[in-house]
């Protein structure tokens, strides 16, 4: 099994200081719960159940537990490529809420990532929205922007600005304002096949060092195995192609503008520097020059990547320490000699940090999802129960449901969450936990701006089909994006 | 004082006798009108209203910071973009290729399916029901299981050919550019031959026996009959289902937004699927307003010449 020099991980490079210096402002070091100048999964393993949390007796604070009244409530939910554990927490947590406040009827819709934007920009078109949302982190910001959203910070159900990761508050803050609370946040990390490593004639123990051992180690793969080497994702509308794509960009120096750097203007337009085209040249390389990634990553997503990997049809994929339980989930399915096979490869399975760029830049994107509350002029029937809805976000984001909203795949939004039982509890069960918490500095929140979505999953996925499929060189498919972003940012047609 | 010509005086009076005549006859006809006044009311609301709010989105702006009630009047700009732009060409094209293969594939093969269904054998019925059942799956579902026949690593053609030996790797489908629009219209016209089978089943049944048999002691051939008693007999029919099937292809959604979503690289956008990237995507309710226009404008056309072929089939009957 892998052994990672993780405390130094987390200090290593000036760049990912810088970044971790972003993602933890200075007014919140002070009074935050947890002190993130310590951060590292020694210092995570220390603070695991120091304290308790009476959670309802919290939230009756903000509503009585004995508040009658009506919610309207739609959810970024589990989807397939989740495990089985989390859904019992999701299940777990609907029915806690009903119990604790048994007067409240709540109407509550869960819809996949992919989803979710289409459906509720098309029902505030319509003032038919749901009192409350929980939407990803891309999101809130194009909502807030257009004035949807009513201010709603930590202190309104409860809680203090400092319980959350300042870089996640950055998410939910428009001009000044913040608009909706942290619920989790993630970072994937790097997931590879020892087996496959080994039949490779790699070192089953050590993941690439940097992106391009990761274009040397797939080319290596396929050609001595005739299977896939990296999980390339580039599907359009989907996700999981910036929260791939993304880490290999900014690691090799690009980004869509500045976003990776300490303190971000997003003025410059960067999708066709050189650093970014060498970046999707590394993706070219693999995808057309090599063919040692699925030929199905440009209509393929994380999800069908999974069972290439218990199939021991792939080497290596970036994803959450979740994907462990999605594995064992899938195994359990499987019949005869599969059942074998996917064991083989669970026992292979070993994580690691996300590879660096030519110049030791280490990324990952900070994910996540915030929860919001609408104003009444475009929810259906054109009233917002508030009580109702703080109830269901002081539950949401205490530090025990936090915790346990995220527990197989990401953190807790609340950072006292760290400190629960159950995050000690989970750091023996979740295998690889230290790894993307490990990952946690290197975040790099996609740009607040209500133009994030569009540039995420339309443009640079476009940008990489274009290169991909050789409809554009690498050049022209940077410079077609970047384009393409500044007439978006100029509010173009 | 006004001279009056004989023949103007003429249509003046008449004019109020029309009128007259017309109120009249829709008072007579009264309790018609309130029965149809429901329906009318309804698609007012739903088809008139949601017509012109297109029209009036054409005109303006939508930057994705701005909620709609803020867009920006832009005139034509939105049609002079559209026109300009590549994609669109890229669209039409692919929209075009889409409908006209769909349509006249799937005509052509449930044609056939027709003709060879109309002669008595034994399994006949078992045989049609099993042809009809393409089009009574769910379009979703089918998407999703054509998506993995098609799959461009474990999918089960590729599978199959490389067990056969046929090929090293598996044939990359939906993966490419080239590959793609061609894979997608065979999906397609799984779906929609059994609706064209149908319909030119109905049409044969109206197909006169005893010219057939008139035909056959005359000493007409089999293609001979087909040609020249069959065919003129259908010729209603077939133009009424392939104007059906080439409305609902222009129309279509489901089987590219799902196998695909457009891609890659916009190979299989047609231009809904565009329309509902550039609404719901990328908020674009202008630009997306103004392609619903232009594709309004095309189907009414299409519309025209459905009708035309149907009240055409009227009159002849009506004759006859």
């Amino acid at each position: 099994m892998t052994r990672i020099s993780l405390g130094g991980a987390v200090l290593r490079g000036t760049v990912s200081t810088a970044l971790m210096v972003s993602l933890m402002s200075a007014s919140a070091l002070g009074a935050a719960p947890v002190d993130l100048s310590k951060w590292s999964p020694e210092y995570v393993r220390s603070i695991a159940g120091t304290q308790d949390f009476d959670t309802a007796a919290d939230c009756g604070k903000v509503t009585p537990l004995d508040y009658k009244g009506r919610l309207t409530f739609w959810y970024q939910g589990v989807f397939e490529g989740d495990p089985d554990l989390l859904r019992q927490y999701y299940k777990d947590f609907f029915e806690t809420f009903r119990k604790t406040y048994p007067n409240i009827q709540l109407e509550e819709q869960a819809l996949t990532y992919n989803d979710l934007l289409d459906k509720f920009r098309t029902a505030l078109l319509g003032n038919a929205a749901p009192m409350a949302v929980r939407l990803q982190i891309l999101g809130g910001t194009e909502f807030a922007s257009k004035g949807y959203l009513q201010p709603l910070k930590p202190e309104d159900v409860g809680y203090s600005t400092e319980d959350f990761w300042p870089g996640a508050m950055k998410a939910v803050t428009w001009d000044g304002v913040t608009y909706g609370i942290p619920t989790n946040n993630e970072t994937m990390a790097f997931i590879w096949n020892a087996d496959i490593f080994k039949r490779a004639g790699l070192d089953p123990d050590k993941a690439p060092a940097t992106w391009d051992d990761v274009v040397k180690y797939s080319k290596q793969i396929h050609d001595k195995l005739g299977i896939a080497g990296y999980g390339l994702v580039a599907r359009k509308n989907a996700g999981n192609t910036p929260y791939r794509f993304m880490p290999q960009l900014w690691a090799y120096g690009g980004g869509v503008f500045d976003e990776a750097s300490a303190n971000p203007t997003y003025k410059e337009i960067e999708l066709n520097s050189p650093q970014s085209k060498a970046a999707l040249q590394a993706s070219y390389d693999m995808y057309v020059r090599d063919k040692s990634v699925p030929v199905s990553a440009l209509t393929n997503q994380q999800a069908d990547n999974q069972p290439l990997f218990l199939a021991g049809q792939l080497g290596m994929m970036i994803s959450h320490p979740s994907d462990y339980n999605v594995m064992l989930d899938l195994q359990k399915k499987a019949t005869g000699t599969d059942k074998d096979k996917a064991q083989t490869v669970i026992d292979n399975m070993r994580y690691g940090l996300i590879p660096t760029g030519p110049d030791g830049k280490r990324a990952v994107v900070f994910g996540g999802s915030n929860i919001h509350i609408l104003k009444p002029e475009y929810v259906e029937g054109g009233k917002v129960d508030e009580p109702a809805a703080k109830a269901i976000i002081c539950m949401w984001t205490s530090p025990e449901w936090s915790l346990k909203m995220a527990y197989a795949g990401s953190n807790p939004g609340n950072l006292n969450g760290f400190k629960t039982k159950w995050m000690k509890e989970r750091l023996d069960n979740i295998k690889f936990l230290d790894v993307t918490t490990s990952m946690l500095p290197y975040g790099i929140p996609f740009p607040a701006l209500p133009q994030s979505p569009e540039i995420m999953n339309i443009i640079v996925p476009d940008m990489l089909q274009n290169a991909l499929t050789g409809a554009m060189t690498v050049d022209q498919a940077a410079d077609d994006a970047a384009k393409r972003v500044k007439e978006l940012m100029g509010g173009g047609l | 004082m006004t001279i009056v010509t004989g023949k103007t005086g003429a249509r003046q009076e008449l004019r109020p006798a029309r009128w007259s005549l017309l109120l009249q006859k829709i008072w007579e006809h009264r309790a018609d009108y309130a029965y149809v006044l429901p329906a009318i009311v309804v698609m007012l609301i739903v088809i008139a209203y949601p017509i012109y709010y297109t029209v009036e989105l054409s005109f303006f702006n939508t930057p994705p910071g701005l909620q709609l009630r803020d867009k920006i009047f832009i005139g034509f700009d939105n049609y002079t973009a559209i026109l300009t732009s590549q994609v669109f060409w890229k669209v039409t094209w692919n929209t075009l290729v889409w409908t006209l293969a769909s349509t006249f594939i799937s005509f052509a093969l449930g044609f056939a399916a027709a003709l060879a269904l109309h002669r008595d054998f034994v399994g006949r019925g078992v045989l049609r029901a099993i042809l009809i059942i393409p089009w009574v799956i769910s379009a979703v579902a089918a998407s999703y299981i054509w998506k993995w026949i098609y799959h461009s690593d474990f999918g089960i053609i590729g599978a199959v050919l490389v067990g056969l030996g046929l090929t090293d790797r598996p044939p990359n489908f939906i993966d490419s550019v080239s590959t793609v629009l061609p894979s997608l219209i065979v999906v397609n016209i799984w779906r929609e031959f059994p609706f064209a089978m149908i319909m030119m089943m109905a049409g044969l049944q109206t197909v006169p026996d005893q010219l057939l048999r008139a035909a056959k002691v005359d000493g007409a051939n089999a293609w001979q009959r087909f040609w020249h008693v069959t065919f003129p007999h259908l010729r209603d029919v077939s133009t009424v289902t392939i104007l059906l099937l080439a409305v609902a292809n222009f129309n279509s959604f489901i089987i590219p937004w799902i196998m695909t979503g457009g891609g890659p690289s916009n190979a299989s956008h047609i231009w809904i699927t565009h329309i509902y990237e550039l609404a719901f995507g990328r908020q674009r309710w202008g630009v997306a307003s103004a392609y619903s226009v232009l594709l309004f404008l095309f189907m009414m056309t299409l519309g025209y010449f459905y009708v035309r072929a149907l009240s055409g089939n009227e009159r002849k009957e009506a004759n006859s």
